[in-house]
């Protein structure tokens, strides 16, 4: 059986049971957030969270994993508002962006089991493979979203998805508000 | 590199292309050429075009269009921020989109660098022209600012202009007594939102003489205004080409034959059958494709169908590519670069000589090759990682029976690449399943597929030699490289029909050797005479640019030696380096600079401290290592980098490009290598690449010196030093030289 839930989400996936959870979230569900690098376990840029722990997807399949609570990058926050997310794009840690939501959902999954994670905890938790050359800011990175999870920090908030005209509007002066909704009603 | 070594064989090329000959086809066509292309940047709705770079929204938008691809470079930052300082605009209403192909976007600079004996060597109205012609976009060797800045700072600053202008008629007072400000132009009291005057704006004519901004508070160039790619990369937004999801598109993975003269012999179709979700098998002489509903099932496919390959023609294996090299070194090379009289000098003298190997590396981007690619009505669409938009629309019409303006490519973020996505494989893979299975199809390259058909950074041998005179000073220099010739590789694979480039290679007094194979070996050194040759070898395996290209080895041996002349001088190596640097004082400055901020103990046995420097893509950087051999592996204690690369338009941009440039060097320094077996990359996957993790980092401190100089490159600069500087630190660890790259690969050479 490959019955389980995705990101709050009961799904059955008429799949062969033995393809890899990547696989099934990518090709699909279109969660294409889940990265493929290797498929042998050793990257971890399809890192996601089941049930609490980070697991690499290609190494699970589907059929193994009935019943439990899969969540994804797209599934984590909706507006890029977990401390993590908040962390990485204060600290601006990302280069090309690939490895990323693999290293988030590993970041998450450890920021739930140790509230102060010290460096070494953190670099056994993030086994991650990163060719841009993050790491340099990495620790501290998880270290400030342990901070922002505990309270202990704030930051700007991120860009929040989605964010309107008029929404934009009210924080930034040189934006209009009004003028797509007024295009629109002209057509 | 001298001049005066293309004019060995008494016919000047360059003289050949203008005057006659050979080349006087060339110079007609370029004459007649137009030299006005207009834009093909279009509006959505709202939005106004200002020529090729700029549109405003109504709603007060700005969006740039950039032409470089986004690699985790930061480019699609960088580049916006230029035009949007020059503007006045506010960061928050800044967007990018990527510049569709067109001739006003070509990159003349990284076309020189990239295929230098072809097109380096060109006047440079020449070059510009023929990249134009040819609509030559292409992101690579450290070109995008360098290249780019002068174009969007003008573009920016006539759209400026052009808003004053509007608001000027609108108050009825001088635009030049107007400015703008957080997207606003103001004037006195008065404020108009650029969004307000785009419309307006767009029909004033341009001043003949905007000015650039001058130096001053308020810009945003200099400061480190956020990524505008990073909201989308947390939360797993940001599309890459594997992302695309069309409908009824299928998924392709595939497996290529071995490297060399090699075809299909048997394929086991009829196995793929037994796979759920696999649709079609796709055969072709050198690879078999099998397409499914998923990724995964149409790779299990090609385990099935075992593909065999027939390889004619000689083994390739490590000892043959080591043969190939050893045979081209002790052979004919080509002085590439030349001062004084080295013969003279070297004549019954003492030499101190030492040999240096580095082995072929692997790109290893984590985003494997892809493309996806749609044929219908008789158009392809791609979606590609590609840093060579143009070349990758003119290889997969060519495969796919098209003309070139049927085909569109829509440029991804790439996922890293490092030099990998210049190549146009997958693109042209794509396009053939496409066509062959009438459906939209992705493919994706497996990791193996990847470590077994990259095109290597070339492995490369060298034999340094130096006479050293009586005070320490080196009196005489010579390097010769044996390595494969990877620009000309380059040029007839990405530029195979390209006119201008067989014609220039092929002109008369053309020799053996390619500059770009030993680029980055003319020392920096005050030295009087010196030499560089390159010894073309056939090695038998594809390669291709990498991250600093041949600047990656052939600072490993320049900087090995001085650091071994050094000693054999009895003079400390910092010292030594300074006392010939009197006429590159960056470059000194950077040396004096990482030995105070790192501590240098003057690399004395039992430090585990080694230094280097290296200058290229005008960019000057020193690194000091702290390393030593912990249980049979090298441990990277602490690297400390020193960096002047002229003005900084986004420090912090800047200082993610040496954090990664220091880590890249130090897993090229340590792995990401493969040796050869029966036409067979041995490196299956990253568990044979020996890739740094978030555990293996060394302490890192870097220091950007403040600098008035234009704006050098930053993608490369940190790359090549840190490898030398590594060696140097594990002599000074444990009293061996190592000389070979990896490092600790085949210990039983290294002394």
């Amino acid at each position: 059986m490959t019955r389980f839930t995705v990101n709050n989400q009961p799904v059955a996936y008429d799949m062969d049971p033995e393809t890899p959870l990547l696989w099934a979230l990518r090709d699909a569900s279109n969660l294409t957030g889940t990265k493929y690098g290797c498929g042998t376990g050793e990257c971890g840029a399809c890192t996601v969270d089941i049930d609490g722990k980070a697991v690499r997807s290609c190494q699970v399949t589907i059929g193994a994993i009935e019943g439990t609570f899969v969540t994804t990058i797209e599934g984590l926050s909706r507006d890029r508002s977990h401390p993590v997310q908040q962390a990485l794009i204060a600290s601006n840690v990302s280069q090309c962006g690939y490895c990323i939501p693999g290293i988030v959902m590993a970041a998450s999954a450890l920021l739930r089991e140790k509230h102060d994670p010290g460096e070494t905890e953190i670099a056994e938790a993030i086994s991650n493979l990163c060719r841009c050359g993050i790491y340099p800011r990495l620790t501290d990175a998880i270290r400030r979203a342990a901070r922002i999870a505990r309270g202990d920090e704030r930051v700007e908030p991120p860009p929040r998805p989605g964010t309107d005209e008029s929404g934009a509007a009210r924080s930034v002066p040189a934006m209009r508000a009004g003028q797509r909704e007024d295009v629109d009603k002209a057509d | 590199m001298a001049d005066g070594e293309k004019r060995q064989g008494g016919i000047d090329r360059r003289t050949l292309l203008i005057g006659g000959g050979a080349g006087i086809g060339l110079v007609v066509a370029y004459a007649v050429w137009p030299r006005q292309y207009s834009s093909n940047l279009t509006a959505a709705k709202g939005e106004t075009v200002f020529g090729a770079w700029i549109k405003i929204a109504d709603n007060g938008e700005v969006t740039i269009a950039v032409p470089q691809a986004e690699l985790g470079q930061g480019v699609y930052t960088a580049l916006p921020q230029i035009a949007a300082d020059e503007m006045g605009a506010d960061w928050r209403t800044v967007a990018v989109q990527p510049a569709p192909l067109n001739a006003l976007y070509a990159n003349a600079m990284a076309a020189g660098i990239l295929f230098r004996d072809a097109l380096g060597d060109l006047p440079q109205g020449l070059q510009q022209s023929h990249a134009e012609r040819t609509a030559l976009m292409l992101t690579a060797g450290s070109t995008s600012v360098r290249a780019f800045e002068g174009e969007l700072r003008r573009a920016g600053a006539g759209v400026r202009a052009l808003l004053c202008k509007a608001a000027a008629r609108r108050w009825g007072v001088d635009w030049r007594s107007c400015g703008t400000a957080d997207g606003f132009v103001v004037h006195g009291e008065d404020r108009l939102r650029f969004a307000e005057l785009a419309e307006a704006a767009a029909n004033e004519d341009l001043p003949s003489d905007v000015a650039l901004r001058q130096a001053g508070s308020e810009r945003l160039s200099g400061t480190s205004v956020p990524r505008l790619d990073t909201p989308a990369k947390v939360d797993g937004s940001a599309n890459f080409a594997g992302d695309i999801r069309l409908p009824g598109m299928m998924f392709a993975a595939i497996r290529q034959g071995p490297v060399g003269d090699t075809r299909l012999i048997a394929a086991n179709r009829e196995a793929a059958d037994a796979i759920a979700g696999v649709r079609h098998v796709v055969t072709n002489p050198r690879w078999v494709a099998a397409v499914a509903n998923n990724w995964w099932a149409a790779n299990r496919a090609l385990d099935a169908i075992a593909p065999r390959f027939e390889t004619r023609g000689a083994i390739v294996d490590s000892d043959s590519i080591d043969a190939a090299l050893g045979t081209a070194l002790d052979g004919e090379g080509q002085r590439i670069a030349k001062a004084g009289d080295l013969a003279q000098i070297f004549s019954g003298a003492d030499i101190v000589a030492a040999q240096y190997e580095v082995g072929l590396a692997l790109h290893a981007a984590i985003e494997p090759m892809t493309a996806t690619a749609h044929l219908e009505g008789g158009r392809l669409s791609l979606w590609l990682p590609t840093q060579a938009p143009g070349l990758a629309r003119a290889a997969a019409a060519e495969v796919a029976g098209l003309a070139e303006d049927s085909v569109t490519v829509h440029t991804m973020l790439a996922g890293g690449s490092f030099g990998a996505k210049l190549e146009t494989l997958a693109a042209q893979q794509a396009a053939l399943l496409a066509k062959e299975v009438g459906k939209p199809i992705q493919l994706t390259w497996s990791r193996s597929e990847d470590c077994l058909h990259d095109r290597y950074r070339p492995a490369a041998r060298a034999r340094l030699s130096a006479r050293l005179a009586k005070n320490g000073e080196i009196a005489g220099w010579l390097t010769k490289i044996a390595a494969p010739s990877v620009g000309h590789e380059l040029t007839r694979r990405l530029l195979g029909g390209d006119p201008a480039a067989s014609l220039s290679l092929s002109l008369p007094g053309k020799g053996v050797g390619d500059p770009q194979a030993v680029q980055g070996a003319q020392p920096i050194y005050a030295i009087p005479n010196y030499a560089v040759d390159h010894h073309p070898a056939e090695i038998g395996v594809p390669v291709g640019e990498w991250r600093s290209g041949a600047h990656s080895y052939s600072c490993f041996f320049t900087e090995s030696f001085i650091d071994e002349l050094a000693h054999v001088a009895g003079i400390e190596a910092h010292s030594f380096r300074i006392s010939m640097l009197g006429g590159q004082p960056r470059l000194a400055r950077c040396l004096s600079t990482v030995a105070s901020l790192g501590g240098w103990q003057g690399g004395v046995p039992g430090s585990g401290q080694g230094i280097a420097c290296h200058a290229f893509r005008d960019s000057y950087i020193a690194v000091l290592a702290e390393a030593g051999l912990s249980a049979g592996k090298v441990k990277v204690a602490r690297l400390v980098a020193a960096v002047d690369c002229g003005r900084q338009i986004n420090p912090d941009l800047v200082r993610q490009q040496v954090e990664g440039g220091l880590v890249f060097g130090m897993a090229a320094a340590i792995g990401c290598s493969t040796g050869f077996t029966e036409n067979l990359a041995d490196a299956r996957g990253f568990r044979d690449l020996d890739l740094p993790r978030l555990a293996d980092m060394p302490e890192i401190t870097i220091e950007l010196i403040a600098s008035d100089a234009d704006p050098g490159g930053v993608g490369e600069i940190a790359v090549p030093p840190v490898a030398p500087a590594i060696a140097n630190a594990l002599q000074a660890a444990t009293g061996v030289r190592y000389r070979r790259l990896p490092l600790l690969s085949r210990m039983q050479d290294s002394e």
